[in-house]
């Protein structure tokens, strides 16, 4: 209960976001369109492909005759080399992702009142959407390493390249992922943080007018 | 007969959340990724990598069919307002004319690889160029939709149901 009464009083009378405030547009950025969402493209499109291609690869023997079928030339060295490359593009854009998701995260400025469609709030929200991508940010980066170790070093005179057990961490990402996914997309289109026409009708502006 | 279709949710949309943003990352990473690719496969002589921007370049062909039929959907609930209706029509008219420009790169990037799997003439660089910039305008045109005019966001569908935008 002290705590509680102390931590209350450490609060700043102002937010720390009111210094910046000549800087930012409408939408709480000092340019137009956020860059996190942009990355996240990447992070999650070459993640899911290369985990999609490696499995392709430890199938193959399953679906030789599929190929063959559709006349489509494949080895299974290059579903491997997919899943390999795709995954290592995944790990460097993702730091840039992590990072810029932390500098817009800084100025951040949800609605208030209101709760997510799955119960939580805006501060909870963001909380487990920045340390959850920092935990995904090193999962990535460990999983690009175990990716390197099977291909250069254990597995290298393989057909299959991977360990099971590495096609099953990579699908509870795709689980943890489509969680924290969920997360991001809940901040912008529930908690409206970062979108123009949103921060405006909260600002109690008239849209015909501020967004003709 | 309007009574068969499912309810609308405070995003006026019959699902939880939008869905197109969700596929397009596989049309914009896959698109852009086999540019990348295509360059280091050339610039640096690692011919393996074109194996790999092909199938990444297949997969955003698949990709964008899927991204369309939910745009669709979504643009059709979208009710948008202001600039927004311009800056949608176009995002469609271009949305499906990348599939068509996908689809004919997919072809002509088959027909390479069936000839010679190690070498990329340069033409079909100079597209991949192109291409990455046509997804470039497009994303951005797609950001304005949600990040400007906050489409399907609960904020907005609420001030347009109470007549507000």
């Amino acid at each position: 209960m002290g705590l509680h009464l102390m931590s209350i009083q450490f609060l700043p009378s102002e937010s720390p976001i009111q210094q910046l405030a000549p800087e930012l547009g409408s939408n709480g950025l000092p340019y137009s369109l956020p860059i996190h969402p942009n990355l996240v493209h990447f992070t999650i499109g070459l993640f899911v492909i290369a985990i999609a291609f490696d499995l392709a690869g430890a199938l193959y023997p399953l679906e030789k005759r599929v190929f063959r079928f559709l006349a489509l030339p494949v080895t299974r060295q290059g579903f491997h080399d997919v899943g390999w490359y795709n995954l290592l593009a995944c790990c460097f854009i993702t730091f840039f992702t992590v990072a810029a998701g932390f500098f817009e995260m800084l100025l951040a400025v949800p609605l208030p009142g209101v709760t997510s469609a799955i119960g939580l709030h805006s501060m909870e929200t963001m909380l487990w959407h920045g340390v959850g991508g920092v935990v995904i940010l090193l999962v990535i980066v460990a999983m690009t390493v175990w990716r390197g170790y099977q291909r250069f070093l254990w597995r290298k005179d393989m057909g299959r390249q991977v360990q099971w057990l590495y096609l099953l961490v990579g699908l509870a990402m795709f689980l943890i992922i489509g969680l924290h996914g969920t997360l991001g997309a809940e901040l912008a289109a529930e908690f409206g943080v970062h979108i123009a026409a949103d921060q405006l009708l909260a600002a109690g502006a008239d849209l015909k007018v501020a967004l003709p | 007969m309007f009574e068969l279709l499912p309810p609308l949710n405070d995003h006026n949309l019959p699902w939880m959340d939008t869905l197109h943003p969700i596929v397009v990352h596989f049309v914009i990473a896959m698109g852009l990724i086999t540019f990348v690719f295509d360059c280091i496969g050339i610039f640096a002589r690692k011919p393996a990598l074109f194996e790999v921007s092909f199938w990444n370049l297949l997969f955003a062909t698949a990709a964008i069919f899927v991204a369309i039929i939910f745009g669709q959907v979504e643009a059709g609930l979208a009710n948008p307002y202001g600039a927004s209706s311009d800056i949608l029509n176009l995002h469609s008219t271009i949305g499906w004319s990348l599939a068509g420009i996908l689809s004919a790169m997919s072809a002509w990037r088959y027909v390479i690889r069936s000839k010679d799997p190690k070498q990329l003439p340069l033409p079909f660089l100079g597209a991949g160029g192109l291409l990455s910039a046509l997804i470039v305008v497009q994303v951005t045109l797609g950001n304005q939709l949600i990040w400007v005019y906050g489409l399907h966001t609960v904020k907005v569908v609420e001030a347009m149901r109470a007549g507000l935008v």
